[in-house]
């Protein structure tokens, strides 16, 4: 009997007509791909088996330790809590620059969004200092700042500047009139108008100013610690550069993506919970 | 001039000429249409796509400016919008942001319409309005977790919420199903204040594309016309008011609908042509 339905099995694969039509049930591999993680984990895996395989042929530890020496430093790192002191101290700095950042820019978009003639006077000044990099400001920001913990703030705060005031320009630019007209037909006032309905449109656009300002303001930190502080992660990193101490400047590099990752995931957090509108849209 | 009684709304020789940003063409969407609409009146307008509908009833809410002529409310010229007119939008224009409920109450929280009102008075319209176009259930929803006519119910009972004395609706039950249509079409009716004498009765001007709706809701059905957008004729419906479904089967709704249809036939023939 079962031998008779093991023969029957080919059969009715190669059979067309409905069977075939049906969607075809995943098997177990494909299965496991579909558990959330997996498919970030095997790319992970993909790239530590590439550079393995790139250390081993270079034989060379100061120029590309393997993965477990910089593993091995990296617990070492965290043991004696140097890793999150400089981590914490870099984060801080990023929140701090954020905030400023935030609130020059915002009020500033949405304003010049507002005011035809604000942007017009406010709009070729931005224009004109947006392509330049802030890491170019570094040899400046050392007369004026010295080395230490402003020089950075300082850097992030200008590169995230741009991406926010600009997002939120264009989100206030792009709010829907036919929804301030159906407010006005409400008998809704101006500021109420401002506050309940260009704000709510635009804040989605803006939110994504935010996370773009992020990614530029945590690239920057970098070269502005590695030059221009005392402590953090980029200052960490040009000091074990100097003790040609490879595994430590990997580790810390590691480091310095996975704050990254994790302060935009934060961030994602944040999308959701002001924007909840924005997820999950159908077609229509 | 004839002094006109009585006349809540009066256009006088009302165009409307939009030019093209770039190119500067102008064209000409509503040509000299003059109306009064009585106070506690009904009007319909029907006719061809793109023949100024929409347009009309934009210039009457305040949100446009006639090229040409001068719309007055109570003899006084409209230089803008105001919470006495609510508008429905053909396309609805719901708050994204807003659940149902917030969208519907949006008027009542944030506009004239709430201010002599209560929040628990407010909290109550909201819940009545909810109920009234059926959407229970669905009042924590975003429109865009809706469907078409999910959607255009929330809109008419944001208006309806907001309790304006005119009421100016474009295309208000084109996207609901036949039995949902029929249901909040006498709604409508009993909202406008059917049952109620003239004095008391809100004005509402009505746009669709269905002549029995027209014919069914209307004192006054406005048929327009194309190229440019025209007054062609003007109808009287003069059937006995309350209405129910029974006057869709009298001879007299018959009469009425095929004369409207006579009237727009030729251009909506043109049209597909
Ligand atoms: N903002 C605008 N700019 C330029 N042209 C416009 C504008 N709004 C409307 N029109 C033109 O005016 C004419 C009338 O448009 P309107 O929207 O009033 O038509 P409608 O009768 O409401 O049509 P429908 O039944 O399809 O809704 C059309 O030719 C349209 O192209
Ligand atoms: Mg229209």
């Amino acid at each position: 009997m079962e031998k008779t339905q093991t023969g029957a099995k080919p059969a009715s694969r190669d059979g067309d007509g409905p069977a075939n039509a049906a969607p075809q049930r995943p098997g177990l591999p494909a299965m496991l791909l579909e558990i959330p993680g997996v498919v970030p984990a095997l790319s992970f895996a993909g790239f530590v088996a590439l550079w393995w395989a790139g250390a081993a042929w270079n034989g060379n530890s100061i120029q590309l330790p393997t993965p477990p020496e910089v593993f091995g430093a990296l617990v070492s790192l965290a043991r004696d809590g140097e890793l999150f002191t400089n981590a914490g101290l870099s984060l801080s700095r990023l929140i701090v620059s954020m905030s400023i950042a935030v609130l020059i820019a915002v009020p500033l978009g949405f304003w010049m969004g507002l005011s035809e003639t604000l942007r017009r006077y406010v709009d070729p000044t931005i224009e004109l200092l947006r392509p330049i990099s802030g890491i170019a400001w570094i040899p400046l920001a050392l007369f004026i700042f010295g080395v230490g913990g402003v020089l950075p703030v300082f850097i992030m705060t200008y590169v995230a500047f741009f991406p926010l005031v600009m997002n939120t320009f264009a989100g206030v630019r792009g709010a829907d009139p036919k929804l301030v007209a159906a407010a006005r037909t409400m008998g809704v006032g101006r500021l109420r108008i401002t506050a309940r309905v260009v704000l709510p449109s635009a804040l989605p656009t803006i939110m994504v100013g935010v996370r773009l300002a992020l990614a530029g303001a945590w690239s920057a930190i970098i070269a502005a610690e590695l030059i221009g502080a005392p402590t953090g992660l980029g200052f960490a990193i040009e000091w074990y550069r100097e003790l040609l101490a490879s595994p430590k400047v990997f580790a810390y590099v590691g480091v310095i993506a996975g704050v990254g990752y994790l302060a935009d995931l934060a961030l994602q957090w944040l999308q959701r919970r002001l924007t909840p509108w924005t997820v999950g849209g159908g077609l229509s | 001039m004839q002094a006109v009684e009585n006349a809540k709304l009066r256009l006088k020789d009302v165009t409307k000429t939009f030019i093209a940003p770039r190119t500067l063409k102008p064209t000409v969407a509503v040509s000299d249409v003059t109306l009064d609409i009585m106070r506690g009146e009904f009007v319909c307008i029907v006719g061809p796509s793109g023949c100024g509908k929409s347009t009309v009833l934009n210039m009457i809410a305040g949100l446009e400016a006639p090229s040409d002529g001068t719309i007055f409310m109570d003899d006084r010229p409209i230089s803008g919008p105001s919470a006495e007119r609510g508008v429905m939008f053909q396309d609805y224009a719901l708050f994204p942001w807003l659940t149902v409920q917030d969208n519907i109450g949006f008027g009542l929280r944030n506009g004239t319409p709430g201010h002599s009102l209560s929040a628990g008075e407010i909290k109550d319209r909201i819940e009545a309005h909810i109920d009234l176009v059926r959407l229970r259930g669905s009042e924590a929803k975003y429109p865009h977790q809706l469907s078409g006519g999910m959607r255009q119910r929330v809109a008419l009972a944001r208006l309806l919420a907001n309790g304006p004395d005119v009421l100016l609706m474009d295309e208000p039950l084109g996207a609901l199903d036949a039995q949902t249509r029929l249901i909040l079409q006498s709604e409508l009716l009993r909202i406008w204040g059917e049952t109620s004498p003239t004095a008391q009765r809100k004005t509402a001007i009505f746009i669709t594309h269905d002549i029995e709706e027209a014919v069914f809701l209307a004192d006054r059905v406005v048929v327009m016309s194309r190229h440019p957008g025209r007054v062609r004729a003007l109808l009287d419906i003069d059937l006995p008011r309350p209405r129910n479904e029974h006057v869709r089967t009298t001879q007299r709704f018959g009469e009425l609908s095929e004369e409207i249809w006579q009237l727009i036939r030729d251009e909506a023939l043109e049209a597909i042509a």
